[in-house]
């Protein structure tokens, strides 16, 4: 019973992990009809952010979070302005452009800070005991703050003027641009949020698991699980599915030990993709 | 509408002109550094036509490697069993990937081309952890060493340049391959990439068309990875690291679409820039993915457009 409770409460916390970086993929997606190749370079980014403000510039970690965040979100917003947004309506090319980004962020990020693996701790260390259960207070740490932007992001989509205008252009562009909503504002700024959602989860969780320039790709494989899963583009699917990700990849590692894990979960989105196409809340497929 | 379609174009024979270059290489020179470059190009040309035959309908594969390793790993089981003939190994290497692909082809192209880029990519992931889970098949993280090399018609293929013209020859048999099925499905090849739609609505069953190159791309990319493995004698799961479908990608974009000559020249090109890197190997995807950002925003036909929009201009001016 222990054991299941302390799976359990693993499997909840990489699932909100998870969810941060897949809510920032599907929001992407959703709006600008872009696949971001990208959203593991901007995961990695924010942690070597992070890592430098705290090594480097003696900054508290929160506030290096900080920094991470913001500048992950400049680099969004820059690239969709001035790249992406030449291209916006071409899949393949805004894909192939997101793949360039990643591969300039992580040879670049290999070029300054060399191949091994940085030295980079959790401020918070110890663990929780409650009864006979034991929670890493990092693991706790982690999970309120990924909640709290899980909210935070929620409330500006649904109860502000900007969520509202992003999601019209993701039901339909043609009628929300007739309505007066601009996307060359919004689109930059869409991807902004999303790029910065992947830099806070970057410099939340490289810490405690580890930071060197290959650790882009798993995240990226894990985004795209999830977000087909949940349905691609829709944000209730994205943040379900990576809740059943995290709760999955904690029991099987628990239970069976090594990456089983990630098997049955690419098992389990086949299976999905032949019977239920659109993901687990997914409506419409959007066209791409 | 078919009798226009000749069996390979010209941009097919001088693609298989230049391999053919590289079989007589040996006989000039015997630079060991000449031997690895032309060694790499021939085994990454043939993974990058596997990506190009995808990209001929808009559809970007990263699984070639998941494939290679299917390919390899068959042809080094085999070789266990001391089984090396090299056309028996050749159709096995081809036909197992693509056997592989069937299914996964039917289930994935029915949907939308981003359901296509993401489960090839999670497709590689998964291959490497396969490797690795499956000792008893695969050797696990130990590989399978000493694979004995290729016989043809009863010769040994054991000396490096015997390896270098068995890479050559393989290189130019999938070309054939790949001209082949692109030629010969040109047109719906061409619909789909124009507007698949359109294609669909006229009667074209576009998936099928789809599954049918994502098949052969499959069985392609299975040559590679058996050339990959008789070069190197060892199947390991490094060696199909799903890291390098990028690379094949950066290839093949950078090379060109338009024609099976990107592929070629791509991979030539890009082979030997990385190997200016020297020991610093591990930069060369700066370059590539700053190279892709080039082509995309601004030549669009990668190397072998931008040379034929050259010719184009002086030629036009000579008139």
């Amino acid at each position: 019973m222990e054991q299941f409770l302390q799976a359990a409460i693993i499997g909840v916390s990489l699932g909100a992990q998870y969810a941060l970086l897949a809510l920032g993929f599907t929001l992407i997606f959703g709006i600008l009809g872009v696949v971001n190749f990208s959203h593991g370079g901007f995961y990695m980014l924010g942690g070597y952010v992070a890592y430098s403000c705290v090594a480097g510039l003696g900054l508290p970690y929160p506030l290096a979070v900080l920094v991470a965040v913001l500048a992950t979100g400049a680099l969004g917003w820059v690239f969709e302005l001035f790249l992406l947004e030449r291209l916006v309506d071409d899949h393949l090319a805004t894909l192939m452009l997101t793949l360039g980004l990643y591969l300039v962020i992580s040879t670049g990020l290999l070029t300054i800070f060399g191949p091994l693996s940085m030295e980079f701790a959790f401020p918070v260390t110890g663990a929780l005991h409650v009864g006979p259960i034991y929670v890493p207070r990092e693991n706790l740490v982690v999970l309120v703050v990924c909640l709290a932007a899980i909210a935070a992001l929620w409330l500006v989509l649904y109860r502000t003027d900007l969520g509202r205008g992003l999601r019209a252009l993701a039901d339909d562009r043609a009628v929300a641009m007739a309505q007066g909503l601009r996307p060359k504002l919004l689109f930059p700024l869409a991807f902004a949020i999303a790029t910065g959602l992947a830099g806070l989860t970057g410099a939340l969780v490289t810490p405690i698991l580890s930071l060197s320039p290959g650790v882009g790709d798993p995240v990226l494989a894990t985004s795209f699980l999830t977000v087909i899963l949940g349905g691609l583009g829709s944000l209730e699917g994205a943040a379900l599915a990576a809740f059943v990700v995290g709760i999955v990849e904690a029991f099987s590692s628990v239970y069976f030990g090594g990456s089983i894990g990630a098997l049955v979960l690419f098992v389990l989105v086949l299976l999905l993709l032949v019977f239920r196409p659109t993901g687990l809340l997914g409506r419409t497929v959007r066209g791409a | 509408m078919r009798s226009r379609i000749s069996l390979l174009g010209w941009a097919e024979l001088v693609a298989l002109l230049l391999l053919a270059v590289g079989f007589i290489a040996p006989m000039v020179t015997r630079s060991v550094l000449v031997y690895s470059i032309l060694n790499q190009i021939f085994i990454d040309v043939i993974a990058a036509e596997s990506v190009w035959i995808m990209l001929r309908m808009n559809l970007l594969s990263f699984a070639t490697p998941a494939f290679m390793a299917i390919g390899g790993y068959t042809v080094a089981i085999a070789g266990q069993y001391n089984i090396t003939d090299a056309f028996l190994m050749s159709t096995a290497a081809f036909v197992l990937p693509a056997l592989v692909a069937i299914p996964l082809g039917a289930l994935v192209l029915r949907l939308r081309g981003t359901y296509f880029v993401l489960v090839t990519f999670v497709l590689s992931q998964i291959m490497q952890l396969l490797l690795f889970e499956t000792p008893g098949l695969t050797g696990g993280s130990n590989g399978i060493a000493g694979v004995p090399p290729v016989t043809l018609l009863g010769t040994e293929m054991g000396s490096n340049r015997l390896v270098l013209q068995f890479a050559c020859g393989l290189a130019i048999l999938a070309t054939l391959i790949t001209g082949l099925l692109t030629r010969w499905f040109r047109q719906h090849f061409a619909a789909i990439e124009e507007n698949e739609i359109l294609a669909e609505s006229l009667g074209l069953v576009v998936w099928r068309y789809k599954a049918l190159g994502f098949v052969v791309a499959a069985g392609v990319a299975g040559l590679a990875g058996y050339s990959l493995v008789n070069m190197l004698l060892t199947a390991h799961p490094t060696s199909f690291d799903s890291a390098t479908s990028v690379d094949f990608i950066a290839y093949t974009i950078i090379g060109g679409r338009a024609s099976i000559l990107g592929p070629v020249l791509g991979t030539g090109a890009l082979v030997y820039a990385t190997n200016l890197f020297g020991t610093h190997g591990q930069y060369a995807q700066g370059l590539y993915g700053v190279l892709i950002l080039v082509v995309v925003l601004a030549a669009r036909g990668g190397i072998v457009g931008t040379i034929a929009a050259v010719w184009r201009r002086l030629s036009g001016r000579r008139s």
